[in-house]
């Protein structure tokens, strides 16, 4: 028991403390054990890893637990499958033809199947471990209840084990029934603790010392914004090529820390945000970053680093149904009683009022565009559209297929029943940033046409 | 031994203070065992009160005096009757089908106790412990419990229905029919009626049977810790709030699995941290660890819940992030210490949050717009929120100052 919290302990830093309260649990292979185990806390912090880990050294044999992430078993009997599977030693396979263990359609089954199955196997404790437990909510009412009181319905000595970084206050069923598991709480990692960590990742050959620095200025810019182990790790991962590589290419060496923060600082600004928000893939940003080295400019870093996240914009849209486009955006988010004031054609475009709005008449939290995009009728569109384009159309441009083909390409989303034919109704799903470059690359100004807008 | 009634996994060996209700159902229990009679019985009581433990005792007690078959169902599993009906047939004839007999409910169950009583050549009595009674009363027209009610009446065969449950009410929750063949006889089961009885079962549970000097060593421990005032105190906290015996048990689990040989005796440090950790939400500590983005994200629905509107989607929560850091933040500090994060960044940390579940969708029309524009509510009650500041060392002033305006 102690040389596996001890080899646990050493290759979970910082989780001491949850192992030993683990085992403890757990006790010696004959020791009764909780009913249920409930594991929570924020997300990366190592409570898959280090209960999957620990199973593992706990019982080597592998017969008396069964690990189940209840995305992958997104039915009930999925999941019973699963657990009789990997606690019978069952593995479906040629020769078996597929087959499971045994068939388990509803928990009556499933109950009597750990019956017989483990009728006799009492001195040791099996388990059931459920990761993502959260899920387990939305298969059906009773399933996580009878879970709990799988070894009271069964009269066999079972243990389920749940992981989840939702409190078990969210757990509890409507109807009762479903008494308090054990709480165990895997809590954040300190800054010590994350370093360390992200020391195990060091590249071969490189100075650990070395890396740690750089460790700790990643951590140092991110953790405001992202408490998650993984993204450091991920960033951390992908910057670091970058900033070794004026070392070998001998324009620095190793204890000059500012002046190679320096020269990988097109990167950081901009990159590190793209790569946070995953607009340039891993692939993709291992590519190309190769082609620019520190030896070039820093705005062709940029440059580079721009294109990159934003060749895949995809927006190539026709001329007219760009215009069909931002004229759904203004009807989307402009009330339509100030259509006239806005779009009214017979008094020429010089009177055409842009009203002044103070701060006082903005709808404050309520305005539009905070509400989202409200539903429209396609024909108040198309008056906005044929008022906005600068000459009258040619009869040739078909407005409807074109319409038709903005409806499957999800920048509009009918509204209306499906099966209706006229007074369609639709909203408008561009952000606002979009539009604007859209109207941009139309020499259209959006600006003077949007009510209440910042 | 000791962890196992701690968790609740052996049984007690005595029901404390539930005689009454043990004798009652024993008794017509044994009225069908021994007379033949049809019965039916109810137990009521509060969850964690012994209900089950009655009846096994009971059974127990019933168990000496003649052959019988008993039949378990529970609500939690079965959850409709043609489940259960397969079941019955499974527990009492071990492997045949009841696909043969077509038609009605009651014909099947007819058919079932017909193989029965031919396999056993004669009339043997019949058991069904129902738990979660109520739960198998919302099975659509009842047709279960109405069957089985309805052959506890005619008393062709001898059958006793006992059921188990945790409403009180349940006696209306059962459709006319099915009420007028019950024999309305309930059992109360109470919880313990005093604070020293209530100790005392935790006493009882830690109770060592023999007479050695360890024995008697520890129990003075087990008396120790019972006495002291923070325990005490705990202990009379969770006897107020539900009485569950359950919970005061895992009070002390922790404490008696880090039993060694070394260290034979009870820990009082181990309780204390239970304690401490029962003390705190579970909710608050998940929340401790979000980022200072995240935070900020909250302290913006908070605001906008003192503002008055109690649904909000990301976009205004995002302007009123925005709002606050260009009016206050930027002002004070000139814009060195924090920057104003972009709204993707924003977005993805409102998403964790909504994983963590401390943000919660509410609307179900919103479910098709675009994500910005979905409305949520934030699960925290204002105060929460301000401890969330209080707790938190990393946290820069003016994001407190806002929390406290």
């Amino acid at each position: 028991m102690s040389n596996i919290s001890a080899s646990l302990t050493n290759k979970f830093p910082g989780r001491g403390e949850q192992i030993e309260h683990l085992l403890s649990l757990l006790g010696e292979e004959s020791d009764p054990t909780p009913q249920c185990i409930f594991i929570y806390g924020p997300t990366a912090t190592g409570k898959t890893s280090v209960t999957r880990e620990l199973f593992t050294k706990y019982d080597s044999a592998g017969q008396h637990y069964a690990f189940i992430n209840s995305i992958e078993c997104f039915t009930q009997r999925l999941l019973f499958e699963r657990v009789l599977n990997s606690w019978a030693g069952h593995v479906p396979g040629v020769e078996n033809r597929f087959a499971n263990y045994a068939r388990c359609d509803n928990l009556v089954d499933f109950v009597n199947c750990v019956r017989d199955l483990l009728h006799g196997k009492q001195e040791k404790t099996h388990y059931i471990i459920i990761d993502q437990a959260e899920r387990l909510r939305d298969r059906g009412p009773m399933l996580l209840t009878s879970l709990l009181r799988l070894s009271e319905l069964s009269d066999v000595n079972v243990a389920v084990v749940l992981i989840s970084n939702v409190v078990w206050d969210k757990f509890r069923p409507r109807h009762g029934g479903a008494f308090d598991p054990v709480l165990v709480f895997f809590s954040c990692y300190t800054k010590q603790q994350v370093l360390e960590i992200i020391e195990r990742d060091c590249p071969a050959g490189e100075p650990a010392k070395f890396f740690l620095t750089f460790v700790d200025a990643i951590y140092e810019v991110f953790h405001r914004n992202c408490a998650d182990l993984n993204e450091l790790r991920h960033l951390v991962a992908m910057l670091y090529p970058k900033f070794v590589q004026p070392v070998f290419e001998k324009q620095a060496n190793r204890s000059e820390f500012t002046r190679l923060f320096k020269l990988c600082q097109p990167y950081f600004s901009a990159a590190s945000e793209r790569l946070y928000l995953r607009e340039i893939s891993t692939t993709e940003w291992q590519k190309y970053s190769a082609i620019s080295s520190a030896k070039t400019a820093p705005e062709d870093v940029t440059m580079s680093i721009h294109q990159m996240a934003e060749n895949n914009e995809g927006l190539d849209l026709p001329y007219y149904t760009k215009f069909l486009l931002i004229a759904a955006f203004l009807a989307s988010y402009n009330p339509s009683r100030l259509d006239a004031q806005y779009f009214a054609r017979g008094k020429g475009p010089n009177k055409r009022r842009t009203k002044v709005f103070t701060q006082d008449s903005l709808g404050g939290k309520d305005r539009q565009q905070l509400l989202g995009p409200k539903a429209f009728g396609i024909e108040r569109m198309l008056a906005i559209f044929y008022s906005i384009i600068a000459e009258p159309a040619d009869s040739s441009v078909d407005v409807q297929i074109q319409i038709a083909s903005l409806v499957t390409l999800r920048l509009l989303s009918k509204v209306s029943a499906g099966d209706r034919l006229d007074g369609i109704k639709c909203k408008c799903n561009v952000s606002f940033e979009t539009i604007r470059g859209i109207s941009r690359s139309v020499r259209f100004e959006i600006d003077r046409f949007l009510y209440d807008f910042t | 031994m000791l962890l196992g009634r701690l968790y609740g996994r052996t049984a007690p060996a005595e029901v404390v203070g539930q005689a009454a209700a043990v004798k009652t159902v024993a008794a017509v229990v044994r009225q069908t065992v021994e007379n033949g009679e049809g019965n039916s019985v109810i137990v009521v009581g509060p969850r964690g009160t012994g209900k089950t433990a009655v009846v096994r005792q009971a059974l127990a007690a019933a168990g000496g005096i003649g052959k019988h078959h008993v039949v378990r169902l529970s609500g939690f599993v079965h959850t409709n009757d043609g489940i259960a009906l397969r079941d019955i047939a499974r527990q009492l004839l071990a492997a045949q089908d009841v696909a043969g007999a077509a038609g009605t409910f009651a014909e099947a169950l007819a058919y079932v106790l017909g193989v029965l009583r031919a396999a056993d050549g004669g009339v043997a009595p019949v058991v069904f412990v129902l738990e979660e009674f109520d739960q198998l009363a919302q099975h659509p027209k009842q047709v279960l419990l109405y069957t089985l009610f309805d052959m506890a009446q005619r008393a062709q065969t001898p059958v006793c229905v006992v059921g188990v449950t945790a409403r009180i009410d349940v006696v209306d929750l059962l459709e006319k029919r099915v009420k007028s063949r019950f024999s309305h006889r309930l059992v109360h089961v109470h919880g313990v009626e005093s604070l020293e009885a209530f100790t005392d079962i935790a006493r009882t549970a830690l109770r060592i049977e023999s007479e050695s000097r360890y024995a008697r060593q520890f129990r003075q421990r087990v008396d120790e810790i019972l006495t002291t005032p923070e325990v005490a105190a705990h202990v009379a906290a969770v006897y107020e709030m539900d009485k569950d015996a359950r919970q005061l048990l895992q009070l002390f689990a922790p404490a008696a699995g880090r039993l060694t040989v070394a260290e034979p005796l009870l820990c009082l440090e181990h309780v204390q941290r239970t304690i401490a950790h029962e003390a705190t939400s579970g909710k608050m500590r998940v929340v401790g660890g979000i980022s200072l983005l995240e935070l900020c994200l909250v302290m913006a629905m908070h605001s906008l819940v003192r503002g008055g509107s109690c649904r909000y989607n990301f976009e205004m929560v995002y302007d009123e992030y925005k709002q606050f850091m260009s009016r206050h933040v930027l002002a004070a500090t000139g814009g060195g210490a924090m920057k104003i994060y972009k709204k993707p960044v924003a977005l993805k940390a409102m998403e964790a949050l909504v994983a963590l579940e401390v943000v919660r969708p509410v609307g179900a029309a919103g479910a098709r717009a675009p994500k910005e524009y979905r409305m949520v509510q934030l699960m925290l009650e204002p105060a929460q929120v301000l401890a969330l500041m209080a707790d938190r060392v990393d946290v820069p002033v003016v994001i407190r100052r806002w929390a406290q305006q």
